[in-house]
């Protein structure tokens, strides 16, 4: 038989024996590449929306939003409002984790006031008869440095009382 | 210093997805293997830079990448014990005219594809082949029987 070529030993390159031609470290890293892959199939990493809802005697809220998010995603929020009884004044007070590190692009339908209290961003909506549905839509686009888990939570008011609260946390992935 | 992180992320990745996906792949590049790869530049570019338009952020991401590479061949060239990690070794594939059928398989390379590489070092048959090496670069170095 001829000799081998240089640098080239045939208990390692022909035989295959040694630790470089162990294939299992190769699966080990295929597998959990594929792990990845289902669990991004199963939305662990976002970002398809889910219903959260919240009631109370006076009002149910709904919220209709992803609660698990990228970096650059570009995402919608939607409330809606449903007043079992007549709310005077409706108000939705957002804890700081709706607005950090995320851009706001649009609110609609722009809210009667804007401002802020303890921290909070509040929304004005004024009077929802009893019976009706009010629809609020808010986009949003996620920091591209945005990474962690924030608080956000949002709740109910009418005139001063709080009638309900929806808490969730939102989940960035970079 | 977010995107130096990316470029190091997006590197090791990219090094290993290429070291486990195998060597069969590595040497071909069919017209589908041609808009992979296209895609795939496309991917790797937004979640490297994502939003930044920037000069800087090119310089930082491209830098990033240049410097990872110089380091990893340097740590080849420096330690041989690393070189079977980092690039994988040669596997022979035929020897004395018979190819060697289990390394084919677990190559994924049929005796088809081993005849085209024969053929495009103008080799006809596979018997006048002395030894074929599945190179770590994905292509296949022929070595000739001398009467061949």
């Amino acid at each position: 038989m001829a000799d081998a070529p240089d640098f080239i030993d045939l208990d390692r390159h022909l035989h295959l024996r040694g630790i470089s031609f162990d294939r299992r470290p190769r699966r080990l890293v295929l597998l959990l590449i594929l792990a990845v892959v289902v669990l991004g199939l199963f939305n662990v990493f976002g970002q398809r929306p889910e219903h959260i809802y919240a009631n109370a005697p006076q009002a149910q809220l709904e919220l209709y939003a992803p609660s698990h998010l990228r970096g650059g995603l570009l995402y919608e929020a939607r409330f809606t409002i449903t007043a079992h009884k007549d709310i005077g004044n409706a108000v939705l007070v957002f804890s700081p984790g709706w607005n950090e590190g995320q851009q706001m692009n649009t609110l609609e339908p722009v809210p009667l006031g804007q401002g802020s209290h303890n921290g909070d961003m509040i929304l004005t909506f004024g009077h929802i008869p009893a019976g009706q549905k009010y629809r609020f839509f808010m986009q949003f686009q996620v920091d591209a440095t945005n990474v962690g888990r924030r608080r956000a939570d949002v709740s109910l008011f009418d005139r001063g009382t709080k009638l309900l609260t929806i808490h969730r946390t939102l989940t960035f992935y970079p | 210093m977010d995107i130096v992180l990316r470029g190091i992320f997006v590197f090791f990745f990219l090094y290993v997805i290429m070291r486990v996906i195998g060597r069969r792949e590595l040497s071909t590049l069919e017209p589908f293997d041609l808009i992979l790869l296209v895609v795939l530049g496309d991917a790797v570019q937004q979640g490297l830079t994502q939003d930044d338009y920037s000069l800087t952020g090119a310089f930082l991401a491209i830098g990033t990448i240049a410097v990872l590479q110089v380091a990893v061949s340097y740590a080849n060239f420096r330690i041989p014990r690393l070189r079977p990690i980092l690039d994988g070794e040669p596997i022979v594939v035929v020897q004395d005219g018979r190819p060697i059928e289990k390394n084919l398989k677990r190559e994924r390379l049929t005796l088809e594809d081993l005849a085209a590489a024969a053929r495009r070092q103008n080799i006809a048959k596979l018997e006048d082949v002395q030894w074929a090496v599945l190179e770590t670069s994905g292509t296949i170095s022929f070595i000739k029987k001398p009467d061949a």
